[in-house]
């Protein structure tokens, strides 16, 4: 707060008509230094103050002469620390207007966090499950545009990303957010192990929907010379080649979003059956869009919009993932049994979270 | 659109109890009429010639209709229930009482609207492109740009007193269609060398009795660096502006004065020295407020609708109105389309508080809910789908507003003038009137196509007649009112100020008088030669002729 002082101070008294050169060379050798404004339209002295502590007087700043009230703040965020008040000066007047506002959006000499550092603060700090909470509650029985709407609004300060593999069901979930938000980071993850019709069908479908931020993840090249130089981690242990592929890349690719849209629907796997449209996971926000979607609503969403079809489609693959641990299904076999079929597994670990990937 | 979040909301609160606080200390005596006015006028409240004024920011001319519902809803019960729009994209009241003052104050606060530096020496409402975030020739929407100048800029600490007021205006598109040369400063976003976002800068235009066209100070300033190259910019001008005469205190005069090379050189050694990292926007911040402005969600729509196609084959009358007053729009099936405030014999600017609630209701229906503000003192939905355009149309017929004439010779820009103003000289607006009922018919205007005329009723040049293709001035000449007229001004990107081409005129001399200079433009254009390419080409001299040839016979 400004201090307010009754009669003259002492130290060397400028006004704030001096050049702004003849302050600085007496502010070098003073401690104590009384800027007097002639006027208080003659906002000089402000800009003075200013120059004065970004260029490191460190001494006593104090205002004095024809100053307002109104003016305490101003005084105060440009670097004085006091004002000697006229004589018959209202001081109850000083100190209310200099706590006027509670906060300011731009920064300046004084150190109190201005309104852009307190925004980000309060969006790191954001209780998360609670938001999720009150996202689940406001989106009930609502559509997939819909909750994405919800996740994409702008006053909730998040960092939206999603991640997409390209597969199969892919289209739906890709045109519902390029729809509400073309240029949302769509994060893919370059395993280098995919089937080649997948990345062509990336760049088909990102032309297609329009899709501007489409990110390639790729795993790095120091973890994967030490863990999978042969490219065959898959045949002896999945799970270590799905967290040098995909775990660990996702991880790097997503530590600027604190909320990630994903395609990932109930009936899936047993592992997603109680999945809600938002979920938090390891201080993410989970969105789940098409949590209660099924195969068919997933067709009819690809029908309708006419969005083109993964090129292995037709050839019985159902859900995609890279080739090696993908294979098709049979007529009236689960859509996810061709992934590490014949294997214990069901997830790769990006949606476990840290927790169950450690249990 | 923007929206407010807490912090916003506590700001725009806290400074109505601060005004109200203000008020109290007027009426208490604690405030001399002297200390008060700056305070009031950084609030908005002028005092005019028959009553106070209230001028309302319209940050970047972007409403939603929740706000224009509200601004008319204001002219309706606070006022004569009627508002005016002005060149730099606010709404004006004319006839509220000081003692409703805060209870306007408040209902703007509910709206997230408020009237904090629309007046006084400070930096004020920064203006951009009418068309943005919809033109098709866009570098980069500089509304984000705009609302990150308007929080910064807001209760300033350093430059609420500066020597005069502090105009900014942003375009993000080679076209200039926010007049930014003769802003005190005007920024283009340009595409840096890496690619980046970078602002060619430009300072020290103005209008007024001096007037300046700004000069390049910056060719590409780093986005982040924005606003600590503004900083140093008004840092300069505040500690060596001139403070003796209000008439030479604007930025302009200090550059013109020191030459654009020694200011640049002041500004770079404040640059230096600044703590240029604080003021770097942060990135999250720059993204969270980019988010509020994405493109709504368009439908993916064919180039040509069958809609429109056959309106403009069924009515004339709507074929005139998308030839004038519906734009290009960067998505494919969509257009702007723009309301002109210049009814034939109208006042420009004006409108009333129903025909506000249209235009909210129309933005609601068929353009995702925006509205715009323009510098020509009209307004614009910005995004409409070219299959509604025939029913918006209609709608806009019915109310009033369906006025074809965009860009033509009526859409003519004026300041309040006499009946208003306290500052002016001469009535500007039955001038403006007298005009536009002379030159009503739009065959004749389409046949002459844009001319930009601009009124103003003193040298303060509120109507910007410097830069009018043809600018009216008005002067008190021995008590009488006259006009001086001027031609060649342009505010864009070929910014010129116009040349005087004689002695004033009396006011029912200046409609004649232009209608003559219109008629020697067509005699001598080229084919597909616009009115202000003819002026550059020959000159003023014709014009001179046309304006006089009938004073001059009469006093032969």
């Amino acid at each position: 707060m400004l201090q307010t002082l009754e009669g003259i101070q002492n130290g060397l008294r400028l006004s704030v008509t001096t050049p702004l050169e003849e302050v600085e060379a007496a502010a070098a050798s003073e401690d104590v230094l009384v800027l007097e404004f002639e006027a208080f339209r003659d906002g000089r002295g402000f800009s003075l103050a200013s120059v004065l502590r970004e260029r490191g007087y460190a001494g006593r700043l104090i205002a004095a002469g024809k100053v307002l009230p109104d003016q305490a703040r101003h005084l105060r965020r440009s670097g004085f620390d006091a004002v000697e008040l006229q004589p018959g000066a209202d001081a109850a007047a000083w100190a209310r207007m200099d706590q006027a506002f509670s906060a300011a959006y731009q920064p300046a000499t004084e150190a109190a966090p201005t309104i852009w550092q307190r925004r980000r603060a309060a969006s790191n700090d954001r209780d998360l499950e609670a938001l999720a909470e009150r996202l689940n509650r406001e989106v009930e029985g609502k559509s997939a545009p819909e909750i994405v709407r919800a996740a994409l609004d702008p006053a909730l300060g998040l960092r939206v990303g999603t991640i997409s593999s390209f597969g199969a069901e892919s289209a739906a979930l890709l045109h519902i957010i390029a729809k509400e938000r073309s240029e949302t980071p769509v994060v893919f993850l370059e395993t280098g192990q995919h089937f080649l019709q997948t990345l062509s069908y990336r760049t088909q479908l990102t032309k297609a929907l329009g899709l501007s931020d489409v990110r390639l993840v790729t795993p790095d090249a120091g973890e994967k010379a030490t863990l999978d130089v042969r490219d065959d981690l898959w045949k002896t242990d999945a799970d270590a080649c799905c967290d040098l592929r995909k775990v660990r890349p996702l991880a790097r690719a997503t530590a600027g979003f604190n909320a990630i849209i994903t395609g990932r629907k109930r009936y899936q796997a047993s592992t997603r059956a109680a999945l809600k449209p938002f979920e938090v996971l390891d201080g993410v926000l989970r969105i789940n869009p098409l949590a209660d979607w099924d195969s068919e609503d997933v067709e009819a969403w690809l029908v309708e919009h006419d969005l083109p079809r993964h090129p292995l489609v037709e050839q019985g693959y159902l859900s995609i993932g890279c080739w090696p641990c993908t294979r098709a299904v049979e007529d009236g076999e689960d859509a996810r049994a061709g992934r590490w079929s014949g294997m214990d597994k069901v997830e790769c670990g990006i949606h476990l979270g840290k927790r169950q990937a450690a249990a | 659109m923007y929206r407010y979040d807490e912090f916003d909301h506590a700001l725009v609160r806290e400074r109505v109890e601060e005004f109200s606080d203000q008020v109290a200390r007027r009426a208490s005596g604690a405030l001399t009429e002297d200390e008060f006015k700056p305070l009031r006028l950084m609030n908005g409240v002028y005092l005019q010639l028959h009553a106070y004024m209230l001028r309302v920011a319209v940050p970047y001319g972007t409403m939603s209709s929740r706000q224009m519902r509200k601004l008319g809803h204001i002219a309706r019960t606070y006022d004569k229930g009627y508002g005016h729009f002005t060149t730099r994209t606010n709404i004006q009241y004319n006839w509220p009482a000081l003692t409703d003052l805060p209870a306007i104050l408040r209902d703007l606060a509910e709206v997230e609207m408020h009237a904090i530096q629309t007046s006084g020496n400070c930096i004020r409402n920064t203006t951009t492109d009418v068309f943005a975030g919809a033109a098709d020739d866009e570098i980069e929407d500089p509304r984000p740009w705009c609302e990150i100048i308007r929080q910064w800029s807001t209760i300033h600490p350093e430059f609420s007193f500066l020597p005069r007021k502090f105009k900014i205006a942003v375009v993000g598109a080679e076209k200039d269609r926010a007049a930014i040369r003769t802003h005190d400063v005007g920024l283009q976003i340009v595409r840096a060398a890496d690619g980046g976002t970078a602002f060619r800068v430009f300072v020290g235009g103005g209008q007024g009795r001096l007037p300046h066209i700004a000069q390049e100070i910056a060719a590409a300033v780093p986005a982040a660096d924005l606003l600590a190259y503004l900083t140093a910019i008004l840092r300069a001008w505040n500690l060596l502006g001139r403070r003796d005469n209000i008439h030479k205190a604007r930025i302009k005069i200090l550059v013109a004065s020191i030459g654009i090379d020694a200011f640049r050189e002041e500004v770079d050694r404040h640059y230096a020295t600044l703590r240029r990292e604080d003021l770097k926007i942060p990135a999250d911040e720059l993204v969270r407020i980019q988010a509020y402005f994405a493109p709504p969600p368009f439908e993916d729509l064919p180039k040509a609708s069958a809609p429109f196609d056959r309106a403009l084959l069924a009515d004339p009358d709507f074929a005139r109105f998308a030839r004038n007053n519906v734009r290009r729009h960067r998505q494919a099936g969509y257009a702007s389309v723009v309301i002109s405030l210049k009814p034939i014999g109208g006042v420009p600017g004006d409108i009333t508080a129903d025909q506000m609630d249209v235009a909210a209701d129309l933005a609601e229906r068929y353009s995702f809910d925006e509205i715009r503000a323009a510098y020509e003192q009209n307004l614009v939905l910005p995004h409409v789908k070219l299959d509604d355009v025939p029913a918006l149309w209609r709608a806009l017929h019915e109310a009033g507003l369906a006025t074809a004439n965009a860009d033509l010779v009526t859409d003519v820009i004026a300041c309040p003038g006499l009946d208003y103003c306290s500052l002016a000289n001469a009535r500007s607006i039955p001038v403006a009137q007298a005009l536009s009922t002379r030159l009503a018919d739009l065959d004749y205007q389409e046949k002459l196509g844009p001319v930009r005329i601009n009124m103003s009723g003193c040298i303060n040049a509120c109507g910007h007649h410097h830069v009018g293709h043809i600018g009216v001035l008005g002067v008190d000449r021995k008590g009488e009112e006259y006009y001086q007229i001027t031609v060649g001004g342009s505010p864009d990107e070929q910014a010129a100020l116009g040349d005087i081409v004689g002695k004033s005129l009396p006011s029912e001399e200046v409609a004649p008088a232009i209608q003559r200079t219109l008629d020697r433009y067509l005699e001598i254009r080229t084919d597909g030669e616009r009115f202000i390419d003819t002026v550059r080409r020959v000159g003023p001299d014709p014009f001179r002729d046309a304006i006089y040839e009938t004073l001059d016979a009469a006093n032969a």
